[in-house]
């Protein structure tokens, strides 16, 4: 693998998710200085300032965030009518405020030397699923807010990218077919740390120093919507 | 002209509930519903403006009330679909529309108090809307309607306003995800994203008169649309049996300007 983030210091949230320990092994692959953050660190925007800065405190500047943390509740599959506030309030409400949290945090750390978002998205999101509703909005929502992100901070060296993984990845169980989408042209759903890392990488790395706001559907080929 | 006791209109007999129905866009969608016959329920959270919406459109001879409503709040929802029900006996047409929080902002400097006026008006209320009605909408069947008023910014985001996308991505998504939910109902659930004149973009164009012509000039129309004619048709197409076909979409109402789908 290209070591193009030799010695870069990478934040990711979410290792819990095998998809993510993968991508984080990869990462370390490309030479990164891999730093993975529970979601506890990142339910308020104190938390979340506090934690980067540990990070950068011990290890040197931000250069990269992969951002995927979810709160597994976000995968149990329940029609709307049984959904109740507390459940729309964990997936919805708190996916969406620890994703603001996690850009008001990297912006601080990266805003004087730049720097770039990853962020993990879902391709139930992007076509929708019965009984993931809330799960589905609030995946659309931080991929948008993503974009919102690279809008704005685009003057400020600070990039925002989304990769979208195939549906085996989602821990919910959904298969393409489901989402109406055909299966993957390369086969399979691909391996976190040595197909879909290299991907984060390269959004990461210098490389894609022009590519913001963009999503990047590194499934095998399922998703070709746009 | 009365046109009251006609019964050759696309939504006859149909009852319809639409939020933030006192100004704008839900007020133009509210007269266009009811002038295809549909009974009109002006769900606003003031009855200050809701009420003569539902009296302009009596004084056409078409029918509606106004049934004052917070849509964030859940109890207040039930209350607006009880007394809807309970007035008009059936809910086949459901358009959450109502929104706060459109002021420009930094990300970074982003507080909670502004990003729960984006998450509570668009995506709470889009749950409520959704999952109150759901009875009633089951029962319509192939009648049943669900329509989120969204934005292009729910898909490309939006410089000025970044908490303003993520809210209106999360009802395409919903839509989406309930049109696969509930299809097998036979209930449609769509959004429309429109571009119309509403108090707020006029309020805005006289803030930055040079802003009209910019948003006139990248309009394949060249005007900015109005929420009757223009917003409100797109709504009683979604509602009548000609919509019946169409769900799971973001219908772009706007002129002619975002064409990213």
């Amino acid at each position: 693998m290209d070591a193009n983030l030799f010695g870069r210091v990478v934040v990711v949230t979410g290792g819990d998710l095998p998809l993510v320990a993968g991508l984080a092994a990869g990462l370390a692959g490309s030479g990164a200085i891999v730093v993975t953050l529970d979601a506890d660190t990142l339910g308020s925007r104190p938390a979340a300032e506090a934690a980067f800065a540990a990070v950068a405190a011990e290890y040197g500047a931000v250069h990269g965030v992969v951002h995927a943390a979810v709160d597994p509740i976000a995968y149990e599959r329940v029609p709307m009518h049984e959904v109740d506030d507390a459940r729309w309030d964990a997936v919805w409400e708190q996916t969406l405020r620890r994703a603001l949290f996690v850009l008001q945090a990297g912006h601080t750390q990266m805003r004087s030397a730049g720097g770039a978002f990853v962020f993990v998205g879902s391709p139930v999101g992007m076509a929708g699923a019965a009984e993931l509703a809330p799960y589905a909005a609030a995946m659309e929502g931080v991929r948008v807010l993503a974009k919102s992100a690279a809008r704005q901070w685009g003057a400020d060296g600070i990039r925002v990218n989304v990769l979208a993984p195939a549906p085996e990845h989602v821990p919910a169980g959904v298969a393409s077919g489901e989402l109406a989408l055909s299966p993957p042209a390369l086969g399979g759903a691909g391996d976190p740390a040595d197909d879909l890392a290299p991907v984060a990488a390269w959004l990461l790395s210098d490389d894609a120093h022009f590519v913001t706001g963009v999503t990047v559907p590194a499934d095998g080929g399922v998703w070709m919507a746009g | 002209m009365v046109t009251g006791g006609r019964t050759d209109r696309a939504l006859d007999g149909r009852t319809a509930i639409v939020t933030g129905a006192g100004q704008g866009v839900g007020r133009g969608i509210a007269l266009a519903l009811a002038a295809a016959g549909a009974n009109v329920v002006i769900a606003a959270r003031r009855a200050t403006t809701g009420e003569p919406v539902a009296e302009e459109i009596r004084a056409r001879g078409d029918e509606a009330v106004c049934i004052e409503t917070d849509c964030t709040v859940r109890a207040d929802m039930e209350a607006c679909v009880a007394a809807t029900v309970g007035r008009y006996g059936a809910l086949e047409i459901v358009v959450h529309n109502a929104f706060k929080g459109g002021r420009a902002h930094r990300l970074e400097d982003l507080d909670l108090d502004l990003w729960d006026e984006n998450s509570r008006t668009a995506a709470w209320a889009s749950y409520y809307s959704a999952q109150i009605a759901y009875p009633h909408l089951a029962a319509a069947g192939d009648h049943g309607r669900l329509i989120l008023i969204t934005s292009p910014a729910g898909v490309e985001a939006s410089v000025g306003i970044p908490a303003y996308g993520p809210v209106k991505a999360a009802q395409r998504a919903l839509a989406k995800s309930l049109a696969r939910e509930w299809g097998p109902l036979g209930v449609t659930v769509n959004c429309i994203a429109p571009v119309a004149e509403t108090p707020a973009l006029a309020y805005a164009f006289e803030e930055r008169p040079e802003l009209k012509t910019r948003v006139e000039m990248r309009t394949a129309l060249r005007r900015i649309g109005d929420a009757e004619a223009d917003i409100g048709g797109v709504a009683v197409f979604l509602a009548s049996r000609a919509g019946g076909y169409v769900t799971g979409q973001t219908i772009v109402c706007d002129g002619g300007s975002f064409m990213g789908l």
